[in-house]
């Protein structure tokens, strides 16, 4: 469903992202991580076509998403570090507003229900967003993902700075999305949660994607050595 | 369209429920109310005045009893400018113009128009109007309401989270701009159907067409205006890093087309072609009745070839003779000779107004707010072009009167009787009241194409400006 070939981003003489090369199928949540620097986000925004590449090709559903970025922007969510939705509307409101400009219309009662399922408490369906917490933003970012039916699911560093609590909330509905089919790359730091909700893992040093494999391949302990070896080096 | 109309959709309802939006918009609101509901009062007053004061100096002239021609003449009358309705909305040069002018033979009294007297321009901030209020005021307004179009996304995070949407560049920047169009279209709608509803109540019927058409021209040059200054707004915000970026940015744009270059142009204009003072103006007038036009031509010569031109044409020798009274072709002569010379002077007063108009027109090109300054007074009746045409009219009228008087006195009195013939009543009914008409729309716009050029190639290079800078942008640098 992700594809990364060769995909490489410079900014004059540095190297942000160097020939990656990376594949994430349906069901699929590879998780990507790496220190300050290494690269996750570059991968991310490569693939939102916010910035272009230098060489190589990000495709989504096959296909190029800086050649068909409109297309390939169907098939995706979003849900960024800290999710910003507009203050002075409501959790419903702001909802309807990004459906709508995704091509999805639905019902107040649908919108309610989408909201509720993300396991946003119902009585801030209706309020500002002014009044949400970080976690609170980021069921709306789930609730949004689902109203889209997103194939594809890009997460910059979801859960950083939720509470054990949220963030727990938020692994369990990745779960759900990768049980719907859901393709979902996700740049964290957090190694536990890479380990207990990834298919996947791919360590990234100074650009480069150092090592990747299948989560349940290694235990928590290897992979916090392997993480650290990396980051050493 | 459907997604441009979602996000004005979402872009007002977010304005509405900013405090400062909503207050701002009432302040401008009031302000625009105000100074229409002065602007009527004032034109009310003044026309109420007007048609009083003229309804009283028609009576004088008519009653002014038995008379010798030269005399009435010289007792004359007054002929007043009515105030363009329109005038309620842009006072113009209204204000240093003047309304009135006093009729007599010899004479070209001045108008309240003083082209030079000590104003070091004509064109400068007036009494607070409602074209003053749009001109200046709303594109504040436009400022505090567009600078963050983009910025305030960028800033907080949301631009990313909606260019994921799959929306362009270009339809963010369309919905926004249709946003702050409806915004302020519903805050000026009342103030719209205000100028309207003032505007056609008790003018007559007849003029009704043009007057409309007009208010209707005022509402698009003015629409056009204001759209220049959101998608400039818009534009800045997309270009800028930071909304501080982008309000210093449009402040000091405002601050340089509304306020420093108007300025500027008319300093300019008045030090490339400057006027002669009004008591030079008077006095070269003066010297060149004196002496003729060539400066040594005194009354004493020129009598003397017109009585030589006379006898000879007549074959009498002496005026007596003539089946006329010469006193009046003499008088008729006279006039005729300082006609010529207030001719020659205003030619060169006006010719210096036109250059100084000129510069301030291809000024306009760089600068929307003056074109449309300029537009709007011609609109409104209350620029230099339609005072010149009143005064062209009135001159005529006065030439005509004293033309009449003199040629009653010839054809009536005679030679040596002085002021001994006296007219009646039927001559003074033979001058018809002063009737003024101002031109229509259509031909005064004809001598503003350069204002009019101005607003399409500003509208074009915004229009360009937007799709090139929304082909290029990127949500991230890079």
């Amino acid at each position: 469903m992700l594809q990364a070939t060769n995909l490489t981003k410079k900014y004059g003489n540095f190297t942000a992202l160097n020939a990656l090369n990376l594949s994430v199928k349906e069901g699929d949540i590879f998780c990507l991580l790496g220190a300050n620097g290494a690269g996750k986000s570059t991968t991310i925004n490569l693939f939102l076509n916010f910035i272009d590449p230098s060489e190589g090709q990000a495709t989504i559903g096959s296909l190029d998403v800086t050649r068909y970025a409109k297309e390939t922007k169907q098939l995706l969510s979003y849900i960024p570090e800290n999710l910003m939705l507009y203050p002075n509307l409501t959790g419903l409101e702001n909802l309807d507003f990004f459906c709508g400009l995704g091509g999805k219309s639905y019902t107040k009662g649908q919108l309610e229900a989408l909201l509720k399922q993300s396991g946003l408490q119902p009585d801030f369906i209706h309020k500002r967003v002014v009044s949400y917490s970080k976690g609170m933003r980021q069921k709306v970012g789930i609730a949004l993902a689902t109203a889209r039916e997103a194939s594809v699911l890009l997460l910059d560093e979801p859960t950083s700075g939720l509470d054990p609590k949220a963030s727990n909330e938020f692994s369990e509905l990745l779960l759900g999305m990768k049980e719907k089919g859901v393709a979902t790359l996700m740049a964290t730091h957090d190694l536990f949660r890479a380990k207990d909700t990834g298919t996947h893992i791919g360590i990234m040093n100074e650009g480069v994607l150092v090592e990747q494999f299948e989560s349940g391949d290694v235990s928590f302990q290897d992979l916090e050595k392997l993480y650290l070896k990396h980051m050493h080096n | 369209m459907r997604q441009v109309l979602l996000i004005a959709q979402k872009e007002i309802k977010v304005a509405l429920r900013e405090k400062l939006v909503v207050s701002l918009g009432a302040v401008t609101l009031l302000l625009l109310g105000v100074a229409l509901y002065a602007g009527y009062v004032s034109y009310r007053q003044q026309q109420e005045i007007i048609t009083e004061t003229q309804a009283e100096k028609r009576k004088e002239w008519l009653n002014q009893g038995d008379k010798h021609p030269h005399i009435a003449a010289h007792y004359g009358t007054f002929v007043f400018k009515s105030k363009t309705v329109l005038s309620l909305f842009d006072f113009g040069l209204d204000a240093y113009t003047g309304t009135s002018v006093y009729l007599e033979a010899h004479y070209q009294h001045g108008f309240m128009f003083r082209p030079a007297q000590d104003h070091t321009s004509m064109i400068r901030f007036g009494e607070l109007s409602a074209a003053l209020v749009l001109q200046v005021l709303v594109p504040l307004l436009i400022i505090f309401l567009a600078f963050g179009a983009f910025t305030r996304e960028r800033e907080s995070g949301t631009l990313k989270l909606l260019m994921s949407q799959g929306i362009s560049f270009r339809i963010l920047t369309w919905g926004k701009i249709v946003a702050y169009g409806i915004i302020l279209a519903v805050v000026l709608l009342p103030f719209v159907a205000g100028i309207f509803i003032l505007s056609v109540s008790g003018i007559r019927q007849e003029v009704i067409p043009d007057v409309a058409f007009r208010a209707l021209l005022l509402v698009l040059i003015y629409g056009v205006y204001l759209w220049l200054f959101i998608s400039f707004s818009v534009w800045i915000s997309l270009r800028s890093a930071t909304g501080r970026n982008a309000l210093l940015t449009l402040l000091t744009c405002w601050m340089f087309f509304a306020v420093l270059m108007p300025k500027t142009v008319a300093n300019l204009s008045e030090s490339f072609y400057s006027l002669p003072s009004m008591r030079e103006f008077r006095a070269r007038i003066q010297e060149d009745k004196r002496n003729g036009l060539d400066g040594k031509t005194p009354r004493s010569v020129r009598m003397a070839r017109l009585e030589k031109a006379y006898l000879e044409k007549y074959r009498v020798d002496s005026v007596q003779q003539l089946p006329f009274n010469f006193e009046g072709v003499s008088m008729q002569a006279g006039e005729e000779h300082g006609n010529k010379v207030y001719d020659h002077h205003l030619g060169k007063l006006r010719e210096t107004f036109h250059r100084q108009n000129r510069l301030r027109s291809i000024a306009s090109l760089f600068n929307p707010y003056l074109a449309v300054q300029h537009l709007s007074m011609a609109l409104s009746g209350t620029d230099m072009h339609t005072f010149i045409y009143f005064e062209e009219e009135v001159e005529d009228y006065r030439r005509e009167l004293v033309r009449k008087m003199n040629k009653d006195m010839a054809e009536n009195s005679r030679y040596g009787e002085f002021y001994g013939y006296k007219a009646q009543s039927d001559l003074w009914q033979e001058i018809d009241d002063f009737t003024y008409q101002t031109p229509t729309a259509p031909v005064l716009l004809q001598l503003y194409h350069l204002e009019i050029l101005s607003l399409l190639f500003w509208m074009m290079s915004v229009f360009v400006l937007l799709n090139y800078s929304n082909r290029k942008m990127k949500p991230l640098h890079g």
